[in-house]
Formats: structure tokens, C-alpha cells, sequence
């Protein structure tokens, strides 16, 4: 029944074959393309990466890209600690029903999430209405095109991505050392910050870290929800693609926007420690 | 005290409810927002509707249009699924059962595309599509899907051949039978849910892509999120919040089978 080594072998390589064939063609040689076109359009040089770091609107839509994310993920993080907190006390009942909600948003269509948003921010929505009725505000603002409504519709989105990771971190806290901390003399508040905190670490910055990163790609809402002016980088490449065939200064900026990810990526894997196929711990 | 329910004051708990029900209407309450507005009779979208209708499903299901795209979603995913499904299972077999070096490495490459960014991924495939004539053709919508698709499929498989207990099968060649048998009668069947959750997962992957199927569509052949996308940037028509809801419930079909799939793995 056990074949020699080098038979062995071959036959896991024959498996591979089509996975790597077709990740090959399809996926690294195109993106290696891509790459290579914004050292190449329209002449070979690093002019497009020059271009896009010293005209002004284009650092703009870099720094801007930038703000987004920041607020995206801070948002998220401080409307999704709760949620995962209240799912660790409560693992049964209602934890189940919030963690059915959060995966219901998480794999409800991104358009038709994104649609409703545009619905409701309108000037004439329910939100304004809402706001006027309570006499929050006199007259309509105006919330969709601009930031807030990127920062509305992203953070939306993005809640369930910190939500999960902190709250696989949160079930791990062992509730005796909390209560360890209190029997000794400390108040709920001390416990929280001194202690529960930073035992959530971990987890606040791996979900962090997952959104910011996809905060940097992503393409629907932004463009659906934003104004001219709040440009991102994503919307900035199909631009220049769709609109100016630049093909140079897209891929420069694709680049860009890859370098980042995978820098960003690279610490979130150094934060998570176990490997999924190598270690056969918690199998 | 802070992570059991019985010792916390009831000020902090009642404060920690409060906001966390708030915080989880805000991300169901669009949803249902959506279901109800697609019934309701207004076509500036008022809420709450004036009257219940059905007439946006009757534009819906009367525009050929509208219905030439969900059916090209639905040939896509399907096609996405069984290929991601089919090139997922082998690449699986190998990282789990192998011995090899380098099986992280591989792992990290096989789910690259779930962490590039899509919008990357839909131009670099664009760029070369473009070049070969091959846009707007079913052909560039599955391939591209396969990419973004594919390491749903090789998580959810990998996952489920871990918990697989590998000396059943050998027990199953000792007893005689070839080692493709034994794969095929023994360990199919038994990772079975972790394979059909991976090409739910897939389906559902490729059902929801927006980027790379507006790159890729052609005024002849565009899918359901394509055409929803380019009615969306003119107006907001209640169609749209029919289409949505198709979407919603379809979404909400396949979690429950990938949870029922998943619930019969572990037990």
C-alpha cells in the first residue's frame, strides 16, 4: 500500500497541475503584465510612478484613499467591539441571532446593499425625513456623493470583517482572569482597560488590519456612493483605463495599490500565528 | 465579570444591549428596507410606501433584459462552481495529504486572489482579454470568476479534509481496495459537505460580482449585478430593488444550505 517516495511525489504533483496551470495563465502572467506596463507605457522608465506622486490631484486621490480607510476601519472597530462582545456573552440565544444577522449582511448582494444606502441618504430618503420629523435638523443634508456617504456605506460593510476575528479572540479570554482582576479589588473600569482590552488586542488588529486593507481596494461603493471629489484609488484606475486608455499610469497606481495590500497583508499573517496546512494543532 | 452575563452591573449591561441592538438594526435594517420597497407602489421610492404592489416584479419579469442577465448570472455561476470545485479538490488533496516543502507557500498562492484587490484583478485580466477579443464572451465571464472564486473553494475543501480521519480510508485499502477506490467509496463521500460548502461558496462568489463582470460585459452579454450597476448609475428605479431582492433571497438560500452542509460535516 505505500509507494515509494519519488511516486509519491509525482502524483502530488500531477494534482497541483491544474490549480497552478490555471492560476498561471489566468491570474499571475496577466498581473505580471499589468505590472509591467506601467514601466513600459509609454516608454520604459519609472515616469508614470513619478507622474502619479507629484501632480497634485493625483497624490489627492492617494490621500484620500488613505482617509477613507483610516475612518472606515476605525468606525468599524468601534461599532463592532459591542457586537462581538454581546455574541461572547451571549453564545446561545440572541449571540446566534446577531451573528445570523452580521453573516446575513456579510452575504447579502454588495449592490443591493449599497443601492438601499443610496435610497435611504437621499435628500428626500428616509433618513432626512426622519431627522427633519424629529426637528434634528430644519432642512434636508445632503449625504450621499460626498465622504459621509462613502464612510456610511463602507463602514457598513466592513462591521462583520472586525466582527468575526474579535470575537473568535474574545470567546478565547479565559472569564477567570477578569474575574481574578475584580476579586482583587478592581473596578469594572480598570478591569476593562487594564485587563479585557488588551487581551482583545490580537483580534482588533487582525480585524483592523483586514479592514483596512480592503478598505484600500474597494471599487462599488465608493464609486456609487461618492462624489467626483472623493475619489479613490480603485475608481482612479478603471478611470484612467475606461476613460483615457492610460494604461501607464493605471498600471502605476495598480501597483501601488498591490505593494500596499500585500505589505499590510504580510503583517496581518505575522499577527495570526497558526498555519492552516502545515501544523495539525486544532484539527 | 466583564465576560459573564451573571456578574456584570445591570447599568453596563443594559448599556452594552442597547447600543448592540442599535448597532444590529443599522446592519439589518437596509436589507429588509430594500424587500419592502420592492412592493411598495411609489416610483420616487417614498417610505413607507403609499400602497403594496407587485408591478416593479411584473417590469421585472416582463423585460427580456433584465431576465437575459439573471439567466447568464445563473450559467455563470453554475459553470464557476463546478470548474472552481473541480480544480479546488485535487490542489486540496495535495497540500493536505502531502509532505512536501514549500505547502504554505502554495496555500498563500492559491489564496491570492482573495487578497488582491479585485479591482486589480479585473483590469489585469481585462488588459489581456482586450488584447485576445475575448470580452463579452461567456468564456472571460467563467474564467474570471474561476480566479476570484477559486479560494473559497480550496479553503472549504482543505478545511474539511483536515477533520478527516485519513486512517479510514487506509483501513479501506488494507481490506483490498485500491487506493483511487478508497478515495472515490471512503473519503468523497465522508468530506462530502466541506466540498458542496466550497461550491455553494463559489456560486454565491461569482452570483455577486460587480468589478470584474463590468469589465468584462458587453452590451450583448452582461450579467444581473452588470446590469443592475449600469441601471443604477442613471436612476434608481424600483426595478432595481426587485432585482436586489432576487439577490437577497437567493444569498439567503445558499447560507442556509452551506450552514445545513456544514452543521452535517461536524457531527
Amino acid at each position: 500500500m505505500y509507494m515509494t517516495l519519488s511516486r509519491k511525489k509525482w502524483r502530488e504533483g500531477t494534482l497541483l497541475i491544474p490549480i497552478l496551470l490555471f492560476l498561471c495563465v489566468f491570474f499571475l502572467i496577466p498581473l505580471a503584465g499589468l505590472l509591467l506596463r506601467s514601466l513600459t507605457e509609454p516608454s520604459f522608465g519609472l515616469q508614470n510612478f513619478e507622474q502619479l506622486l507629484a501632480t497634485s490631484t493625483y497624490v489627492q486621490v492617494l490621500s484620500n484613499t488613505f482617509l477613507v480607510a483610516t475612518l472606515v476601519t476605525v468606525i468599524s472597530l468601534v461599532l463592532g467591539f459591542p457586537l462581538a462582545w454581546c455574541i461572547t456573552l451571549m453564545p446561545n440565544g440572541w449571540g446566534r441571532w446577531l451573528l445570523g444577522v452580521i453573516l446575513l449582511s456579510m452575504w447579502t448582494s454588495l449592490l443591493a446593499r449599497t443601492y438601499s444606502w443610496l435610497v435611504l441618504l437621499q435628500t428626500s430618503g428616509v433618513i432626512n425625513k426622519t431627522l427633519m420629523a424629529i426637528g434634528i435638523i430644519d432642512e434636508p443634508i445632503t449625504m450621499v456623493h460626498n465622504l459621509t456617504g462613502v464612510i456610511i456605506g463602507m463602514s457598513y460593510i466592513m462591521i462583520p470583517f472586525v466582527v468575526l476575528p474579535l470575537q473568535a479572540c474574545m470567546s478565547a479570554i479565559d472569564p477567570m482572569v477578569l474575574q481574578a482582576a475584580s476579586i482583587c479589588g478592581a473596578p469594572a473600569r480598570t478591569v476593562f482597560f487594564r485587563i479585557f482590552l488588551p487581551l482583545c488586542k490580537p483580534g482588533l488588529f487582525s480585524g483592523a488590519l483586514m479592514v483596512f486593507v480592503m478598505s484600500l481596494g474597494y471599487y462599488v461603493t465608493p464609486a456609487l456612493l461618492g462624489g467626483v471629489e472623493n475619489m479613490m484609488l480603485p475608481e482612479f484606475i478603471v478611470q484612467q483605463i475606461q476613460t483615457f486608455l492610460n494604461w501607464g499610469l493605471a498600471s502605476a497606481s495598480a501597483a501601488l495599490l498591490i505593494i500596499l495590500t500585500i505589505v499590510m497583508f504580510y503583517f496581518y499573517l505575522k499577527v495570526q500565528t497558526d498555519s492552516p496546512v502545515s501544523t495539525n494543532t486544532g484539527a | 465579570m466583564l465576560l459573564s452575563q451573571g456578574s456584570m452591573g445591570w447599568k453596563l449591561k443594559s448599556s452594552l444591549y442597547v447600543i448592540t441592538g442599535a448597532i444590529a438594526a443599522f446592519l439589518a435594517l437596509p436589507i429588509f428596507f430594500i424587500v419592502a420597497l420592492s412592493f411598495g407602489s411609489s416610483r420616487w421610492l417614498v417610505f413607507p410606501p403609499p400602497k403594496w404592489t407587485l408591478k416593479w416584479y411584473e417590469k421585472f419579469f416582463e423585460n427580456p433584459q433584465w431576465i437575459d442577465s439573471a439567466m447568464t448570472s445563473l450559467q455563470v455561476a453554475l459553470l464557476t462552481s463546478v470548474i472552481a470545485t473541480l480544480i479546488a479538490l485535487p490542489a486540496s488533496f495535495a497540500l493536505v495529504r502531502g509532505k512536501f516543502k514549500g505547502r504554505d507557500y502554495l496555500y498563500s498562492l492559491f489564496t491570492l486572489p482573495m487578497i488582491v484587490p479585485v479591482v486589480i484583478i479585473a483590469v489585469a485580466v481585462y488588459g489581456v482579454f482586450l488584447n485576445l477579443g475575448l470580452t463579452g464572451t461567456l468564456f472571460a465571464f467563467v474564467v474570471s470568476h474561476v480566479i476570484v472564486a477559486l479560494p473559497f473553494a480550496v479553503i472549504s475543501i482543505i478545511n474539511s479534509l483536515r477533520l478527516f480521519d485519513k486512517s479510514i480510508e487506509d483501513a479501506a485499502v488494507i481490506c483490498g481496495a485500491h487506493r483511487l477506490q478508497a478515495i472515490f467509496k471512503v473519503t468523497f463521500p465522508s468530506i462530502k459537505p466541506g466540498i458542496f460548502a466550497g461550491a455553494l461558496f463559489a456560486f454565491l462568489v461569482s452570483w455577486d460580482e460587480v468589478v470584474i463582470s463590468v469589465m468584462m460585459a458587453s452590451p450583448e452579454l452582461q450579467t444581473l449585478p452588470v446590469k443592475m450597476w449600469s441601471t443604477l448609475r442613471q436612476d434608481l428605479t424600483p426595478v432595481i430593488a426587485v432585482a436586489s431582492t432576487l439577490l437577497i433571497f437567493l444569498s439567503l438560500i445558499i447560507m442556509v444550505m452551506a450552514g445545513l452542509a456544514r452543521r452535517y460535516s461536524n457531527r
